[in-house]
């Protein structure tokens, strides 16, 4: 289809060199090119009049934070939102008006999910190749046809799968190739993919690899987004930058090295409040050796009174996976939880409260609140047992006084026990969720990205009130991707990476730069093994 | 937009039970002006009184479950199965020539333990094991009839103590025992679902069962409750069945289940969960109650009536779904 | 198309099947002679043609508690088309078809369109159609079927065995469930109507990225269910020789447990027309061992009870299986 592949190859440095030489030479002919692309929602600004330009036969990388806008692009490509006024996009030179969904698949711009959107109940070659006749509206199908254009897609990537057995007995690493697999029958030139490499073992990344170079030799343009920049460095022609929604460039793999790309990446200014940190001592909570296959290993750490222990890294680490086993959601495989010196098992939601631990979820409005039922009723399920009269019927002055209290402690705004949770700001949701679990009384808070969607203004609050928490006695453990949060709360810092602890730091003296470094490994080192 | 416009018309009877009653209001009057000499009769009202109680048993017996998320198909054939083993006691007993009083003692007791473990059953398979309401319930559902035919063989348990007969039939201070027994259950209903810790955590699991769950809420023992509760009510409609009919037999009361569910959404109750209220539902069986009596009276045809409740049902579902698009465009 | 985890969990169910026939054939001398099989071929033909259109809607994770009365309301149509007009087969079977096909699409229309659970709309149709078919008869049976009418219920095709005087061969019926299973098997394997039924079962949010019209698939796949219910009440009509509205109460729990016992999935996705013909026949044997060897029926609706719930119960430890093989985070060697 796109003529004769290339042969490369990727172990002689001498034949790399020459293609890239070539490619420096060649007519920069641009599969994709965006501009002034904005995209406000209400109270927060995704993308603010980024650039992005994508080659032909290029691989290319999206990098940022999270929070930096790189899900918001991947849907304005797929048409999923639209940009604001005055955002130009030219696909292979043709402007686009409006991006629906369907022209951007009639472009060639396919999006590979991270759920695949396949099908685990039928066969490989129907997961590939039913697609043309979905669109055809083929009467009666040809399996010979279907499995003939299922084993040509496979082939044109350079994989061997079994194409009769059903999807489902696929590993993920599998399955992915099977979604990019049927990318190519909808004819794609600009693959997207969202951190591609997420779950797979390093033998699979591997073959991943091996099949975007076949991709990319046939002329087809892969986009992806990831954090891991060791695999980046490994694979990417050109990485473009972005950081709270700007465009921060384009660079070639000679023009950037770690720590150029690490200070692009967190180099801000902390617009927040920097609280003075304490140095806490009297130990609440040990966790000691937890392991989870697939999740953590070896993840032992201590968390003081009335202090904040800072746990961060990039996505993906297994920060929320630790904070579940703790609360008990999850099950650990091993390893020991020890409170107030006694060693305590927690394998439910219940046991965890019971001994005074509280989870505030990361994904508060699936998770965190009822959002169909009012304030009054999200504040109230957590301490009913307090809130019965001698019957045991609930006593409607008690939970009138519950809620207003929290109202009060909490400003949260309106000032309304029944309005529904649902019709809040993000803000204030947030201020029910934490009086929900204040109204226990916790030792230990859990909290995972306490500021997550919420404005800047709201953010510094919360973090005062966390500050204040604190100072009252409560033990926080915040997980947080944002470093200027951690670094104004947080007493003490831990980084993970990949499922261990990569560093420990003083919150008073630690540096964006060194965490940065903990969560992401030298990767000059890594790419050079 | 047409759909827009009925729906705000539903939403300005802010008090949905308020609309319902007034439709009640509405169809009792109808009834009676159009046949005052047949439906307004001391008759009439007295034999609609001790028929609605059952049907409105059965319809909290189902709310409760509806609320929490869930679904209850087995509750006719809790009931059935509850008054055939309660019949059995009754009958044998009656014959081997005990006191009647101990044979109440013997048989009700024994009607109400029977229901409590096919509800346990339900919540065993559905809290424990997590399969879906729906399909639980279709399964023990089956299950109860088969024990049901069982021990019938098809025909009916009969031969009770004429002591048993009080239940359907007999009054206490003019009102009768099956009101009275229904009012108390809808009470009771109102306190355990609506203002009880219990209740509580019910509607928030029907609403959104992880975020209740991670807030600490027994998920297991709340559903166990429910499906109990439910167990219990069915116990005491097929009680009252029994009574009423002085006899037990696997078919009895099998139009309840659709009833039941009909009452249940024209109530208010929203079928995905997290919603309902008792008072809506006691409305919505009145309602049915008028409907299904007045056309009788009327002399349409009873297979009629049935094509009618079942129309109820669709027809409800369907203006549910217009009066939730209307409030979401306006 | 193989499909290797299907063909184990069909085999494993034939080989249930015979090993449950070779029990009750040896406890009883009756069952394995060719008279009783052909009966039980005869009588369970349109258990399997009800099993075949059940089939397509548990594919799709729904369900359908009105077919006994769907079909009674076609015989009754069809009953009564046939005592006042003619006895034409083919004509019977156009009314019956065009009967139940119609019916079948209401329910797919207020399923799709007014996204009512399929348990409730289906309980609401099994009401309105019951009351209308007893309305219709008056709870009375239909009598005087035309002879040639009847006359076509007696035939067989081939001849191979005697029978008295005659050689007689396969039912006339069963070339109908050959004709449901062999249409039913087609749609499913060289149709966009049937790959989008197991796509709909496997992920219904795929589905409909992919492209497949979830709305017109359903509709059409009640409707295709409706039509082979009306195909089965003619049948059903050739055998018992005259219309009875209550001959149905309460069949569609052993439809649904036969297509459960033939492998299909209570969540959808999951199921085959090869399947679904051995489940209704172990079924069927089950229920003709339990008559040969003098065990009252009653226990009948106990195993549907039992079917139910073990299959349900086997469906959602497969599925939690298959979910915790999912690996989240790969950890750092070394």
């Amino acid at each position: 289809m796109y003529g004769q592949p290339r042969l490369v190859d990727y172990d002689d440095e001498e034949s790399v060199a020459v293609v890239r030489r070539e490619r420096k030479g060649m007519n920069s002919n641009a599969f994709l090119q965006m501009s002034k692309v904005s995209k406000t929602f209400p109270g927060v600004k995704a993308l603010d009049t980024i650039s992005l330009e994508v080659e032909r036969g290029e691989i290319h990388a999206l990098i940022g934070e999270n929070g930096a806008g790189k899900s918001t692009l991947i849907k304005i490509l797929s048409g999923v939102n639209q940009p604001d006024e005055g955002a130009e996009i030219y696909i292979e030179g043709k402007k686009i008006e409006t991006m629906t969904p369907l022209e951007s698949l009639r472009r060639g711009i396919v999006v590979i999910y991270q759920d695949f959107s396949l099908f685990p109940n039928t066969s490989v070659a129907e997961n590939i190749a039913i697609t043309t006749d979905i669109e055809n509206f083929t009467p009666v199908l040809s399996w010979r046809r279907i499995r003939k254009n299922a084993r040509a897609a496979l082939e044109r990537l350079g994989i061997d799968i079994d194409i009769d057995v059903p999807l489902g007995e696929l590993s993920v690493a599998k399955q992915q190739l099977v979604a990019i697999a049927r990318a190519l029958t909808y004819d794609a030139k600009l693959l997207i993919m969202d951190e591609p490499t997420s779950a797979l073992s390093k033998g699979e990344v591997e073959l991943l690899f091996k099949v975007m170079r076949n991709l990319k030799e046939s002329g087809i343009s892969i986009l992806f987004v990831s954090h891991k920049l060791d695999e980046l460095f490994a694979i990417s022609d050109r990485f473009s930058v972005l950081r709270d929604g700007k465009y921060l460039g384009t660079f070639g793999e000679d023009e950037l090295d770690d720590d150029r790309l690490i200070s692009l990446m967190v180099g801000r200014k902390i617009e927040y409040t920097v609280y003075p940190k304490r140095t806490c001592t009297d130990k609440v909570l040990e966790v000691r050796n937890f392991n989870k296959i697939g999740n953590f290993k070896d993840i032992s750490f201590v968390v003081n009174r009335g202090e904040i222990l800072g746990i961060t890294g990039l996505v993906g680490a297994g920060r929320t996976e630790v904070l579940k086993a703790i609360y008990g959601i999850s099950r650990q495989d091993s390893g020991q939880l020890i409170l107030d010196g006694k060693e305590i098992t927690i394998s439910s939601a219940q046991d965890a409260v019971r001994h005074g631990i509280a989870y505030m979820p990361e994904n508060r409005l699936r998770e965190g609140l009822v959002l169909r039922k009012s304030m009054a009723d999200n504040i109230a399920i957590t301490v009913t047992d307090r809130l019965v009269d001698r019957i045991g019927l609930l006593d409607r002055g008690k939970i009138k006084d519950l809620v207003e209290e929290w109202i009060r402690k909490l400003n949260i705004k309106p000032a309304i026990a029944g309005m529904l949770a649902t019709k809040l700001s993000g803000g204030n949701q947030q201020r029910v969720v934490l009086a929900k679990w204040l109204a226990l009384n916790p030792r230990i808070l859990l909290v995972d990205e306490p500021t997550n969607g919420i404005d800047v203004g709201a953010k510094a609050d919360i973090h005062k009130l966390l500050r204040d928490l604190a100072e009252g006695g409560i033990s926080i453990i915040m997980v947080s991707s944002e470093l200027p949060e951690i670094l104004a709360i947080a007493d003490r810092i831990i980084v993970m990476r990949r499922g261990k602890i990569s560093g420990e730091f003083d919150g008073a003296t630690a540096t964006q730069e060194e965490i940065m470094n903990k969560a992401i490994l030298g990767v000059k080192q890594q790419v050079a093994s | 937009m047409r759909n827009a416009a009925i729906g705000k018309f539903i939403q300005r009877f802010k008090n949905k039970e308020a609309f319902l009653f007034l439709v009640f209001l509405l169809l009792f009057a109808l009834m009676s002006v159009i046949s005052p000499g047949r439906f307004l009769t001391w008759r009439n009202l007295q034999s609609m009184a001790s028929q609605f109680p059952e049907f409105g048993i059965f319809a909290i017996a189902m709310m409760v479950v509806v609320v929490s998320g869930g679904i209850n198909l087995s509750i006719t054939f809790t009931a059935a199965l509850a008054s055939i083993v309660g019949g059995i006691l009754l009958s044998r007993m009656s014959a081997a020539g005990i006191a009647p009083a101990l044979v109440l003692l013997a048989a009700i007791p024994t009607m109400l333990v029977v229901a409590l473990a096919c509800g346990a059953l339900n919540g065993l398979v559905i809290a424990s094991i997590g399969v879906a309401p729906m399909l639980a319930t279709l399964g023990t559902m089956t299950l109860f009839e088969g024990i049901c035919l069982n021990i019938t063989k098809g025909g009916s348990i009969a031969g009770f103590p004429d002591a048993f007969l009080w239940f359907g039939a007999g009054s206490i201070l003019g009102l009768p025992f099956p009101l009275i027994l229904f009012i108390v259950v809808a009470v009771a209903s109102y306190f355990i679902m609506e203002r009880s810790a219990f209740g509580l955590k019910a509607y928030m699991i029907g609403c959104n069962p992880t975020v209740s769950a991670y807030s600490g809420i027994n998920v297991k023992k709340v559903l166990y409750g429910v499906y109990l509760f439910s167990g219990l009510l069915c116990a005491l409609a097929g009680l009252l069945m029994s009574s009423r009919y002085n006899s037990a037999k696997e078919s009895y009361g099998s139009s309840y289940l659709m009833l039941g569910i009909s009452a249940a959404v024209l109530g208010g109750t929203d079928i995905a969960g997290g919603y309902g209220k008792v008072v809506g539902t006691v409305i919505a069986v009145m309602i049915l109650q008028v409907i299904s009596t007045g056309l009788n009276i009327f002399g349409v045809n009873r297979y009629i009536i049935n094509v009618i409740m079942g129309g109820i049902l669709i027809l409800v579902l369907g203006l549910n779904l217009i009066g939730s698009r209307g409030k979401k465009t306006s | 198309m193989k499909l290797k985890l299907r063909q184990n969990r069909e085999f494993g169910i034939l080989a249930i099947l015979v090993v449950v026939s070779a029990i009750i054939g040896l406890n009883s001398s009756v069952f394995f002679t060719v008279e009783n099989l052909f009966d039980i071929l005869k009588s369970n033909v349109v258990l399997g043609m009800l099993a075949l259109g059940m089939l397509l809607v548990i594919l799709t994770g729904g369900i359908d508690v009105s077919v006994g009365s769907m079909i009674a309301a076609v015989t009754v149509i069809v009953g009564q088309f046939m005592k006042h007009y003619t006895g034409n087969v083919a004509l019977a079977l156009l009314v019956g078809c065009a009967a139940g096909t119609i019916l079948g699409a209401v329910n797919g229309i207020l399923i799709a369109k007014m996204k009512i659970p399929p348990i409730v709309v289906t309980l609401g149709t099994l009401s309105i159609l019951m009351g209308l078919t007893l309305y219709l008869t008056n709870g009375t049976w239909i009598t005087g079927i035309p002879d040639s009418f009847i006359a076509f219920g007696r035939q067989t095709i081939g001849s191979f065995y005697r029978q008295g005087d005659d050689m007689i061969g396969f039912p006339v019926q069963f070339f109908f469930l050959a004709f449901a299973a062999l249409l039913t098997w087609f749609i499913l394997k060289f149709t966009l109507f049937g790959r989008g039924i197991y796509a709909i079962g496997g992920n219904r949010v795929s589905a409909e990225r992919v492209g497949y019209n979830i709305d017109r698939i359903t509709i059409f796949l009640y409707a295709f269910e409706g039509f082979i219910i009306g195909m089965a009440g003619v049948v059903h009509t050739s055998i018992m020789r005259q219309v009875d509205p209550n001959a149905f109460n309460g069949f569609e729990m052993q439809v649904i447990a036969a297509v459960v016992l033939g492998g299909a999935s209570t969540l959808g996705g999951y199921g085959s027309v090869f399947g679904t013909l051995l489940g209704v026949a172990l079924f069927t044997v089950i229920n003709n061992g339990l008559i040969l060897m003098h065990i009252p029926t009653f226990w009948q609706k106990i195993v549907v009870g039992i079917v139910l719930i073990g299959s349900i119960g086997v469906d959602v430890a497969q599925k939690r299986y298959w979910e915790n093989r999912t690996t989240k985070v790969d950890i750092e060697e070394a």
